[in-house]
């Protein structure tokens, strides 16, 4: 490994014109790892549904948010995760949304596995990117589900949050849908310390 | 597999890299940046890694906005913007998801949201998508898009910029940020370049022309490489 660092580049906005070309239908769907590929057959299918909202609550159009999650065994396709050769060949655990007027996202997914990393336990989450026109920089967030009230109190970045924050990163279920378990996440970019959305560095 | 494990924390970026928020005279920064800190959290496996068969479910291969078929040419200067993936080690990011996008050479983009009276040109596609190649490499070739005001009550002009979405190999390593061209005299009064307090992070944001004698005469071409933040755990190819 050089000794020189390199200085990474500087965020900027994603702006207003981010292209609604990029966007095609099943980019939100992260039970297919392409356009044309059937659903992954492992896992309990969830679909993700939330308002992006700034200060006062004012809905948030044409902003775009990433979805991030280990399989449904709690793994990742990557080098980095010991059990990769395990894990779904058919998820890539990967989706991209954008709001619509009403500034509505949606996600479909299967519930995460939770996992073990070193000596520190993740509860089943999913991380959540947003990008828009006034943020200078991509804030992120993490969902966490209502199935799993002892792993969540375990979750080492769950912890990172007061005891009145972390309700605000679980999401709430709602009437099944389409044969999907639905959970509603809303992302309020900018509130008070009550009710603003618990955003992470890393 | 590799035997590299991520660090319990990822260093912070040195002070005014990011940039300063919220910004004067940009009145959307006041309403979406969140008013409290970030909560600082331990990396785990789903922050130090990411998707890395990204181009199986976003296609890629478009990298020429500006010639889309014979007779199809667009409006302006044609250029080539080309550069480097790198992670901070100075090592090639294979793989990344590329996005590019730009207003036409009149300041217009080709999106609905667009409400400028400067003309579309139907022959601009205005964005482009590619994955870096081995060496971490990209190409785009396009055409130098012009300055557009910013429809605010303190309005002021952007400078000629290109946007960048980089997708990387971790979730710490996604970038998205703007391109500028050197010697712009706007680019002194934009407020999105200059909220980078940073001068050296700054000036990065600005590509480097490359003399013909390298590239030829065919368009003029720019330089522009791409340092991803936790792209250090990137496996070894
Ligand atoms: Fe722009």
């Amino acid at each position: 490994m050089s000794s020189d660092i390199l200085l990474p580049l500087s965020s900027h906005t994603i702006g207003p014109f981010f292209p609604p070309r990029f966007f095609a239908k099943a980019d939100n769907d992260l039970t297919r790892i392409s356009r044309d590929a059937p659903p992954t057959t492992q896992g309990t299918r969830y679909i993700l549904v939330g308002t992006v909202m700034k200060e006062g609550r004012v809905p948030v159009p044409n902003a775009i948010l990433e979805l991030w999650q280990a399989d449904a065994g709690g793994r990742f396709r990557h080098p980095l995760d010991p059990d990769c050769e395990q894990a779904d060949p058919d998820f890539l655990g990967w989706g991209r949304d954008w709001t619509d007027l009403s500034g509505r996202y949606s996600f479909r997914s299967v519930l995460p596995g939770g996992y073990r990393d070193g000596t520190t336990r993740r509860a089943p989450h999913a991380n959540l990117t947003v990008m828009g026109a006034g943020l200078m920089r991509p804030v992120s967030t993490t969902v966490y589900f209502p199935d799993f009230p002892a792993e969540n109190a375990k979750d080492a970045v769950l912890k990172m949050l007061p005891d009145s924050a972390r309700s605000r990163l679980v999401a709430t279920e709602r009437p099944r849908e389409d044969g999907a378990r639905v959970f509603h996440f809303d992302v309020l970019l900018r509130g008070s310390p009550e009710d603003e959305t618990p955003f992470f560095q890393d | 597999m590799t035997d590299w494990q991520p660090p319990n924390r990822w260093p912070p970026l040195p002070e005014g890299v990011q940039p300063a928020v919220p910004i004067d005279g940009y009145p959307n920064t006041w309403t979406f940046t969140p008013a409290s800190p970030p909560y600082s959290r331990p990396l785990t496996r789903t922050e130090a890694t990411g998707p890395l068969e990204l181009w199986r479910k976003l296609p890629c291969g478009d990298n020429n906005l500006a010639v889309l078929a014979p007779g199809k040419i667009a409006l302006g200067q044609f250029i080539r913007i080309s550069g480097r993936i790198l992670g901070e080690d100075g090592r090639p990011v294979p793989g990344a998801i590329v996005e590019l996008w730009q207003a036409n050479t009149a300041g217009r983009y080709a999106h609905s949201h667009d409400d400028s009276k400067a003309p579309v040109d139907p022959h601009f596609l205005g964005h482009g998508r590619v994955f870096s190649d081995e060496t971490g490499g990209y190409t785009f070739f396009t055409i130098r898009p012009g300055a557009y005001p910013v429809p605010v009550k303190d309005t002021w002009w952007r400078p000629p910029h290109v946007h960048f979405s980089v997708v990387g190999p971790s979730s710490l390593s996604r970038l998205v940020t703007q391109m500028y061209f050197p010697g712009d005299p706007l680019n002194d009064w934009d407020r999105i370049l200059n909220s980078i307090h940073n001068p050296t992070a700054r000036m990065r944001l600005v590509a480097r022309q490359l003399h013909p004698a390298e590239v030829g005469d065919a368009f003029l071409a720019y330089q522009f490489d791409i340092v991803l933040r936790g792209a250090l755990a990137t496996p070894e190819a």
